[in-house]
Parts: structure tokens; C-alpha cells; sequence
């Protein structure tokens, strides 16, 4: 029996044995299979969360999840994303003075951003401490917790507004002043 | 907790250089599209490639008496297998992990140490459990390279091994690279000096003549980069060129490295780096063994050979951990008279560039920070065990002094009964500068104003409880900044390459290894700024992010936190260069001398009569479209400007029951010069905070004392801190030294973990009222210093 795994709004079919093994995880065959290479796999033992991808709408850790285990499901990676996603951008124009920025070497970025979406349709509107909680399963390393925080907040607060208003205007609007975004 | 960000104001006010805004590159890598090296070498692109797994040693110190690789050649999907004993593998050089300081490429015979050359690629003594030795496969895939591992017959002499650096000074320890250090302790060197390497007056006289004298302990362990993207290259050895994709920050040093030890012509090496994940000063320079055994695995198969670390193999090199013993001396007045500092460091296996922490940054140190204190001693003992080496890592050398440093000042400011603030003014400036020392002044006041100095600092254990079990403190450290220019002229000749087009636009040929510091964005910046009078913006340039050693030039390495500015700095010039061309170019056209012209907005007039002009586009359309390329190097500005400085003020609260220290408020301060890029600052003074913190209270590496084997290779044993057990964190960028050139800059990213350790530290003292010399701060040891628990 072929595994039908829904990837980005489109489904594919793996053959076992061939495509798929049984021990196979879900980050090896979206990156080396079929070259979704958004996700990282830094710590392969679910540590990290920079392989965090949506399975159904909630955040799974590809490392952790069996490839056969996705079978019949939908995977959103962050290729799946539009480009103007209100949470990519918000990651993207973060740099209100006080908090940084929301990335720098960027590996951890989009595992970041996963998990922040997945915790935004579970919660819309999450008050600082229920990011804070929704993200501390994601670790990253150059230290930018604050302006992804920030990020978050923004892009739950400005980013789905009926109008389309963008997080990008709606941050340059709300900016303290010396904000150049 | 809430409060109002303020933002810095800057000494001038410039349109784009010291802006907050996003990172140039911030779209890309927030929507997954940036590409790092295992994604750029995924089998898919690279059909015919193979898989490197590496012999490590389950022995902390072992030597191979035989191996038998034969039954591991023969399995299926086993392309190749190398061993100790193949020619192309013993006869390579024995080299060092740490050619160069990490900011030029040197060669072979000048590599920083060249007594110190401790590792053998691929050979047969292991020095450390998890040592890269013996041997080699290449596989179609990394599980049969695994399988062809096991497969390999391995005769051990199990040595006797020691961990701790005290025991490994004593005779009759183990020793480790007899050949170089007989007794385990690194033999004196050329470039660090001595192992007494700063006697400035008399250290002894000055103790024995002051009213006051403390003495203290600090130690700092193996804490490690964690970088989250792990090692990895392939190497394409096809015919006589080999290409090599890394992750490694120093792509000119790796083809010098390769290129030497492989005998290969530098024109023959083309080292690619794209993105990087996080380096933090992993892997000394880039000389890594693993290369030369890729390589050669892809010479023998004819095929790209691609090697890449689990997580657990990339615990491959770490901060060198430091027993320090400080002494100060002073007069009841608070002058410091005296000051005397000794280091027992623990290099772990290889010496890499033990001895640049060690010795060379103390004595930036003495000549800094410690210029006004009239009798200093300084020395310094690294020694080999059989440990996880030991190598750069972010504020290399300076946070295991800082431990100590600020161990002291504290220490020394109770007995005196004086405010620390006020001893540190009274006698840490530089050599350039009188005191107190305005930087320092500046830096501290801003801390204590923010941490509210004044309101929370108590006696020692004297303040109020909470929660009828936890007591609160507030304590600080500063550091004397880096780099200014002049402390980077090691650095040699930076190159830039502006390339103006017939449309205006602009690409910038700046290179150096994009490992996520902000860097990249500081040279769009400071070239939009640069080339103002074209009247163009940041959008308008176009700036590679990856560095090739083929196509571009030299890479300006991404240490000590200075390329924010040393590149600005060279694309300064090359923009007035670039102006001076294009007033040649139009003075033709218009008839005029071209100094009689001047550029502003895009726009070239004669300065006579500002209505006569063309455009700058108009110059090249009437002209010969040909764009303006300038190409421009020069070394740093080695005028002595002395240094600013930095500080972290902590506020902690302490649980005296469990022991459990949590931070609830740091303030990070670092007088920059000139804030390059605003964000991009913060987000280094913010972020250091991870690691800072880390290494105060929950980074550990682990061994079993039994067998040295580590225990803890992983990030669910060593506990690097999430979101939420970080405290919020107030950045503070100040503008009040000024180093030489347009911008007169220093170095933040490093600084920024420097004295947080010790920062906390002397927040607990000041909550509880008992030192603790060790850190990370678990539990246990707070409440043994509370009396609580016994060992």
C-alpha cells in the first residue's frame, strides 16, 4: 500500500521499501527526498525544534516523527507558507529598539516560525507569557528569544486583520521613533 | 516586567549607519530560503556523491596496534576506506587546529604554534574519547559508512588517561603528547611569552606595603559554541581541482590549509562558504582535520564526498576551561596597588589556541584595564588532559578572566567598605587615558541607573525576603571593550571592491563568512552611507552573501567581533574613490576640471554655479558605460586610540531552600564608539545573554570520572537556555570613546558574554551573603555555600 502524505497543499504518494523505510523520519524524507531543506535537523533527537513542521495544523518535531506515521496527514512546511506571511514578515521586520532583532545566523529561524504558527492557530491572541511557553521548546543559540517574542506578538496583534493590513505596516505604524523598518 | 525601550541617541546623526532596521538578509532566512551547506549539498544536487564517517576512539587515551579495515572494504555500498597505515594518510605533516590567531591566513611554517603541533589526521593515537583517528570510509550511504565502521577490527592499547589539569601537572601523571610537553603543561611560547608573561613593577613588594589585600578562586569550565548548524563540507576532487563547501568561517585560511597540507596549488583549492549557522568561534581557524580526510576520500573514489557531524560529534571543541587565582592589594584610600593573576588552564586533548586565551588576551587586558595599577603579575600554566579540546569561543580568553577580574574587584571594594562603582572608577582606565576614565564612568552609570543600583544593592544577605525563602541581589562586572582598529593591525590588508553600474546601482564585493553576526548588513549600510552623493539607499546594493575563494576576495575573517566596521571602514575610502572617478568621468563630458565638480544626490555639478549638472546615470549614458570599479585594501588604522568599555549589571533572586538561582534582570552595556547598526548590536547584547547565562547557570559538560567518557553530548542533558528561562534583558548602546577612522568603532558581539558569569555571581553574593568560586551555578552548590547540604 502506497503512503499518501498531503505536502504543502499537494499530495504525494511513497512507496514502502523504496521510498519510504519503515525507520525513516519525516525530516529525511522532506529534506533529502524531496528537498525541503526550510526545516534543520541540528539535533536529530528532538531537542531543538529547528525541524518543527505542522502536521494537521500542530507543530511536530519531523525528527521525532516517523515518515509512515504522516501517512493520510498534511505536513506544512515552511515552503508552504506565502511569502507574505504576516510571520515571516514580522520575523523579517523585527527591530524595535530594545529587543534586537528576531534572527541572526537564521538556522533556528524557520523551526521558530513553525512553531509560532502552529501556537497562533491554537491561540490567535497569546498574551507574553503564553509565547514564551509556546516557544521554549525551540532553542536558539544566537540568543534573539526577545525580538521573536516581540515578532510573535506583532504578527498575532497586526497580522490578521480583515483589511490585509500587513505586519510589516502595521509595525512601521506602531514603531517608536528612530524605528526605520 | 514592562518597561519603555530607549533608544540610543547618536553622536552624528547619519542616514543609514546606526539605524534600527531589519537585517539585509533577514526575508530570506525568516522564510526558509537561505541555504546553508548541508542544504546546498544534498545527494539530490550531487548525484554521484558519497558519505564520510570517521574511526572515533571509545577510549579517552588509547593507541591503535592493529587495525583490520578489510572486511569493512567488501561490504555493499562501501566505496572506500582509508587508515592510519595508507601512505597518503601517514605521510601528511602533523598539523595544529589553530594555525593563525583567526584574523589572517598564514601558512604551514607560520602557523601560530608551530611547537604545538599535536594532531595527526587520521592517526593512531587517541587522545580523547570521541578523537577522530585510525580510520575512514566513504559509503552511498552514512548508515552503511556506519555499518562499515563497526565492520573494522580494532586492536586497542587502552593508556591510562586524566581529566583533571591539576593531577595531569603532577609527576607521575599521564602523559599525553610526550613529544611536546613531557609533563603535560604547554611549553612556553614565542607569541604569548613566559609562563610568568606580565611582571610590570613588583607585584611582592606592592603586597607586602598594601593596607588591604583579598585573595579569591574562580573557576570556568567547558562550556561549548553549540552551534545549531553542525559541521559539514564536501570536497570534489576532480582531476587536479578540488572544491571544498564548508561551514568553515575562514575560507581563505581553509584553502591555505588544504592547499599545504595536501600539496595542492592554491589555484587548484576553491573553498565555497554560503551561509553559516552559528559559529562562535568553533573550530579555532577552520584547520580541521576532517577536511584533509575528505578530500582524500574523494580523490581515492573519484566522487564528492560529503562529512557532516551528528550533534553529538559536534561537541568537538569548546571554552577553555580556567582555574584562576587572583590577589589584590590596596590602600585604605581604594587606589589598587597591586594585582596578581594565575591561570591553570585545561587545553583538553589538543592545545589548538589554549595559550591565546591564556596569555594573550590577559595581556590586551594589562595594557588596558590594567594600565594604571602600578605592580601587576600575570601567569599562566596550560595543560594537556584528556579532554574535549579546547579552542575559540565567543570572548575567547577574556570571560575566564572576567570571572576572576571581577571576583577580585568585588571582593576588594567589601573589605575596603567602598561601592565597587566607586573603586572601578578610581583605578580601571587605560593607557592612553587618565582617570576615571570617561568611557567606564558612562558605561557603569547608565548600569546603575537601570538596574537601580541605589535602591536594590544591600549588604551581603541583608535584604528582604520573599516568599518567606528567596532573597534578592544585585551585582555587576565590566570589561575593557574590543576590538578597536588598532588592536585588529594583525589583521593585515582589508579589500573591498565597489562597483558602481551605468544605472546607479551598486554591488559590493565586502566578503566574509555570513555566520548570522550582522556584519553583512553593517557593509550595506556603511556603503549606502559611503556613496550618499549617489543618492542611493541600501536597496540599491547588491552584496553577496556567500564567499568564494575562487571568484571573490579575500574573506575578512568573522572574529573578534571588529568586521561590523573594519570593512566600513576600507569602503569609506574605496567610496571616495569611487567619487573621484566619477568626477573624472563627467569632467570630460562637462568640460571642466574635475575638481571643479562635486556629487551630491545623484546629481554631478560644478561647484561654481550648482545649476550646471547632469545626472550621475547622464555621465555614463553620454559616456563610455563603462561601470566604475574600485578595488581598494588597506590595513587598520593603527593609531592608539585606547579602548571603551562594557559592563553587565545582573539582578537575582535565590531560592534558599532548593538553591535554585534564577536571573530576573540584566542590563548590557557596551560603549561602542560609533553603533554601527542598531538592531543588529542589540540583538548581539541580547543574544550573548543566551550563552552568558548558559554558562553561569546550566551549561556543564559532563564526564564519568571512571572511563572520561562525556556523558552529556546532547542538548537535553546540557542545557543550553530557552525562552523561558531567559530574563528580560535590557540593551544600553552608548557612543562616548571614539577609535580613528570615519566611524571609530570596536567590537560588541563577544563582549556581550564576557561578564554576565561574573555579573550573576556577584548578585548572589549580594542576595545570600556567601561566595561561590565555580560556576555554572547549579543548586547544589549554592546550598552548599549556604551550609545546607554538606559534600
Amino acid at each position: 500500500m502506497a503512503i499518501k502524505i498531503k505536502i504543502n497543499g499537494q499530495w504525494h504518494e511513497f512507496e514502502p521499501g523504496r521510498d519510504i523505510e519503515p525507520a525513516m523520519t519525516l525530516s529525511w524524507l522532506l529534506r533529502e527526498k524531496i528537498g525541503l531543506t526550510g526545516l534543520k535537523v541540528a539535533c536529530d533527537e528532538g531537542a531543538c525544534g529547528a525541524c518543527t513542521v505542522l502536521m494537521d495544523g500542530k507543530a511536530v518535531l519531523s525528527c521525532m516523527t516517523l515518515a509512515a506515521r504522516a501517512h493520510g496527514h498534511e505536513i506544512l512546511t515552511i515552503e508552504g507558507l506565502p511569502e507574505d506571511d504576516p510571520l515571516i514578515r514580522a520575523f523579517a521586520d523585527q527591530c524595535e529598539p530594545g529587543y534586537g532583532t528576531a534572527l541572526q545566523c537564521g538556522f533556528c529561524t524557520p523551526g521558530f516560525v513553525m512553531t509560532a504558527k502552529a501556537l497562533l492557530n491554537e491561540n490567535p491572541k497569546p498574551a507574553p507569557g503564553e509565547i514564551k511557553e509556546g516557544l521554549s521548546g525551540n532553542i536558539c543559540r544566537c540568543g534573539c528569544y526577545p525580538g521573536i517574542a516581540r515578532a510573535v506578538l506583532r504578527a498575532s496583534h497586526f497580522g490578521c486583520e480583515p483589511d490585509g493590513k500587513s505586519a510589516v505596516r502595521a509595525s512601521a505604524e506602531s514603531a517608536p521613533k528612530g524605528c526605520r523598518p | 516586567m514592562t518597561r519603555t525601550p530607549r533608544p540610543y541617541t547618536p553622536r552624528v546623526a547619519r542616514k543609514f549607519i546606526g539605524g534600527y532596521r531589519p537585517r539585509i538578509d533577514a526575508l530570506e532566512k525568516a522564510g526558509g530560503k537561505a541555504q546553508f551547506v548541508d542544504d546546498l549539498t544534498l545527494k539530490s544536487r550531487f548525484p554521484g556523491m558519497l558519505y564520510a564517517k570517521v574511526l572515533r576512539s571509545p577510549y579517552a587515551h588509547a593507541r591503535i596496534k592493529s587495525i583490520d579495515a578489510s572486511r569493512a572494504g567488501q561490504l555493499p555500498g562501501v566505496k572506500a576506506v582509508l587508515t592510519c597505515k595508507d601512505p597518503e594518510v601517514s605521510e601528511l605533516l602533523p598539523t595544529s587546529a589553530g594555525w593563525t590567531d583567526g584574523v589572517d591566513t598564514v601558512s604551514y611554517e607560520r602557523m601560530m604554534w608551530p611547537h604545538l603541533r599535536d594532531r595527526r589526521v587520521l592517526g593512531d593515537h587517541a587522545c580523547w574519547v570521541t578523537d577522530e583517528v585510525g580510520a575512514v570510509v566513504a559509503a552511498e550511504s552514512e548508515r552503511i559508512a556506519e555499518e562499515a565502521l563497526e565492520a573494522i577490527k580494532v586492536e586497542w592499547e587502552i593508556l591510562p588517561f586524566v581529566l583533571d589539569p591539576l593531577e595531569a601537572m603532577k609527576p607521575g601523571a599521564p602523559v599525553i603528547h610526550p613529544e611536546i610537553a613531557p609533563r603535560n603543561i604547554l611549553p612556553k611560547d614565542a607569541v604569548g611569552g613566559k609562563d610568568v608573561f606580565v611582571d610590570k613593577g613588583d607585584a611582592d613588594k606592592g603586597f607586602a606595603e598594601a593596607d588591604v589585600v583579598v585573595e579569591a578562586v574562580s573557576v570556568h569550565h567547558n562550556a561549548t559554541q553549540s552551534s545549531l548548524d553542525n559541521w559539514c563540507c564536501l570536497v570534489d576532487w576532480k582531476s587536479d581541482k578540488l572544491t571544498v563547501l564548508s561551514n568553515s568561517y575562514e575560507a581563505d585560511q581553509s584553502r591555505m590549509h588544504i592547499s599545504q597540507m595536501l600539496k595542492v596549488p592554491i589555484n587548484k583549492v576553491r573553498v565555497i562558504s554560503s551561509y553559516v549557522g552559528g559559529q562562535f568561534g568553533r573550530g579555532d581557524t577552520g584547520d580541521q582535520p576532517f577536511f584533509l580526510f575528505t578530500a582524500l576520500l574523494s580523490k581515492k573514489t573519484g566522487r564528492p564526498v560529503k562529512f557532516r557531524h551528528t550533534r553529538r560529534e559536534s561537541f568537538h571543541d569548546s571554552r577553555q576551561p580556567a582555574i584562576y587565582t587572583g590577589k589584590a592589594g590596596a590602600k585604605k584610600d581604594g587606589t589598587i596597588t597591586t594585582m596578581y593573576f594565575k591561570a591553570i588552564g585545561n587545553s583538553g586533548a589538543y592545545a589548538d589556541h589554549t595559550m591565546f586565551a591564556l596569555k594573550f588576551a590577559p595581556t590586551e587586558i594589562t595594557a588596558s584595564a590594567l594600565a594604571h595599577i602600578p605592580n601587576v603579575r600575570m601567569e599562566s600554566y596550560g595543560v594537556y588532559t584528556n579532554k574535549l579540546p579546547a579552542c575559540m569561543m565567543r570572548g575567547v580568553g577574556n570571560s575566564q578572566f572576567n570571572l576572576i577580574f571581577g571576583h577580585v574587584v568585588d571582593m576588594l571594594a567589601e573589605k575596603l567598605s567602598m561601592d565597587p562603582i566607586a573603586l572601578a572608577l578610581k583605578n580601571f582606565g587605560h593607557q592612553w587615558g587618565g582617570l576615571p576614565d570617561k568611557s567606564l564612568e558612562r558605561v557603569l552609570r547608565e548600569g546603575a541607573g537601570r538596574i537601580g543600583w541605589r535602591a536594590k544593592r544591600h549588604k551581603p544577605g541583608a535584604g528582604p525576603v520573599y516568599d518567606r525563602v528567596k532573597k534578592r541581589g544585585v551585582g555587576f562586572s565590566f570589561h575593557p571593550g574590543w576590538h578597536a582598529e588598532w588592536q585588529e593591525a594583525r589583521r593585515g590588508e582589508i579589500r573591498v571592491r565597489i562597483t558602481v553600474n551605468p544605472d546607479c546601482s551598486v554591488t559590493l564585493d565586502a566578503p566574509t563568512v555570513e555566520t548570522g553576526t550582522g556584519s553583512s548588513t553593517c557593509n550595506v549600510l556603511g556603503c549606502a552611507e559611503a556613496l550618499g552623493f549617489l543618492g542611493i539607499g541600501p536597496g540599491d546594493i547588491v552584496s553577496p552573501h556567500t564567499v568564494d575563494t575562487e571568484t571573490g576576495l579575500k574573506d575578512c575573517v568573522q572574529t573578534d567581533s571588529a568586521v561590523s566596521y573594519l570593512q566600513s571602514e576600507v569602503i569609506a575610502c574605496a567610496a571616495r574613490e569611487v567619487k573621484h572617478r566619477l568626477q573624472e568621468k563627467a569632467a570630460k563630458l562637462m568640460k571642466a576640471r574635475p575638481e571643479e565638480l562635486d556629487i551630491a544626490d545623484g546629481r554631478v555639478y560644478r561647484k561654481a554655479a550648482a545649476g550646471i549638472g547632469m545626472t550621475v546615470r547622464d555621465v555614463f549614458r553620454r559616456g563610455d558605460m563603462l561601470p566604475v570599479v574600485v578595488e581598494m585594501g588597506r590595513p587598520p588604522n593603527a593609531e592608539k586610540t585606547g579602548v571603551p568599555y562594557i559592563a553587565n549589571f545582573a539582578e537575582v533572586e535565590v531560592d534558599t531552600s532548593t538553591g535554585k538561582v534564577q536571573v530576573l534582570k540584566l542590563v548590557v552595556i557596551n560603549d561602542c564608539g560609533t553603533v554601527m547598526y542598531a538592531s543588529g548590536a542589540e540583538a548581539q547584547q541580547i543574544g550573548g545573554q543566551v550563552t552568558g547565562v548558559g554558562e553561569a547557570l546550566t551549561e556543564e559538560i559532563i564526564y564519568d570520572e571512571a572511563t572520561g567518557v562525556p556523558l552529556n553530548f546532547n542538548w537535553i542533558d546540557y542545557r543550553i537556555p530557552t525562552m523561558a528561562d531567559m530574563p528580560d534583558i535590557e540593551p544600553v548602546l552608548l557612543e562616548v570613546w571614539r577609535g580613528a577612522g570615519e566611524y571609530g568603532a570596536c567590537g560588541v558581539g563577544e563582549g556581550t558574554v564576557t561578564c554576565t558569569p561574573r555579573a550573576v555571581l556577584n548578585a548572589v553574593y549580594n542576595a545570600i551573603g556567601a561566595r561561590i568560586d565555580e560556576i555554572p551555578l547549579k543548586p547544589e552548590k549554592v546550598l552548599k555555600a549556604l551550609g545546607l547540604v554538606t559534600e
